[in-house]
């Protein structure tokens, strides 16, 4: 709903749906760890909230990645674009 | 830290939609106050007596029922300082205190222009009578504390379905 998404603060992209499913967690399952309402990790995975630094750390720390692999104020890319992506050799594409 | 909670016994009311949630709010608040305007209106009135009761009764009922929703919909989030909230729960709690700040500023400064205007603007009384004081008694002794709950109710979005 448009009017719900009335916001001051830029989104902050991050990766939790994905972590979460890669890991087979649910979110109630991340709420345990990260000590918050399940709700919030939804809120947080729909970019309905920006997390404190504080809870940030904790979910980068609980996925044992740096935070800005979670946490980016610029979309990420897909992870499979970022795995599979084909540095062009030098020399490669030009005419 | 704040802990968890368990999410078991979910009811259709916590499952309100915004929209819902707005509509039951403002039905709410409004609801004794137009009970007491329909009995002050209908005392000036040929309306028959009979029409007063089960109007009067649909609009307290208003009040009531919808108090009881926004509580249970509430639960004790809206508390001060209320069971350990996590971060976001505590800013959306702090908010809705604001936001019950700032209402009710706007209903006294209102009321005020109102009663300034009547007096001085077009030099009629404002008599403050056994009725008038039971009901701005009453409204504030119900409404005031509803109003926490009220506005988490209107400002939280849709809650998230678990996965």
């Amino acid at each position: 709903m448009a009017r719900q998404a009335e916001r001051v603060e830029p989104v902050l992209h991050n990766r939790l749906a994905v972590l979460r499913a890669e890991r087979g967690l649910s979110r109630q399952e991340l709420a345990d760890a990260l000590g918050v309402n399940y709700q919030t990790i939804g809120y947080l995975e729909r970019g309905e909230y920006n997390p404190s630094l504080d809870l940030a750390l904790r979910a980068a720390e609980h996925f044992g990645l740096p935070v800005e692999a979670v946490f980016s104020r610029r979309p990420f890319a897909p992870m499979s674009a970022q795995l599979y992506a084909v540095t062009p050799r030098p020399g490669e594409g030009r005419g | 830290m704040a802990h968890s909670t368990a999410h078991s016994g979910i009811t259709r009311i916590d499952r309100m939609s915004w929209r819902t949630r707005r509509i039951v709010a403002v039905v709410t608040l409004l609801g004794l106050p137009a009970m007491f305007a329909w009995s002050t209106f209908w005392l000036g009135t040929t309306v028959p007596s009979l029409l007063w009761g089960p109007v009067s009764f649909v609009l307290i009922g208003m009040t009531i029922v919808g108090s009881f929703v926004l509580y249970r919909y509430v639960r004790d989030r809206a508390d001060m300082p209320g069971r350990r909230l996590d971060e976001r729960e505590r800013a959306l709690r702090d908010r809705a205190w604001i936001l019950s700040y700032q209402v009710l500023s706007a209903v006294v400064v209102a009321g005020a222009v109102i009663t300034g205007l009547t007096v001085f603007g077009f030099g009629r009384p404002v008599t403050l009578d056994g009725g008038l004081v039971n009901a701005l008694v009453l409204c504030v002794g119900v409404l005031l504390p509803v109003l926490p709950a009220a506005a988490l109710a209107w400002i939280e979005p849709d809650a998230v379905e678990e996965a």
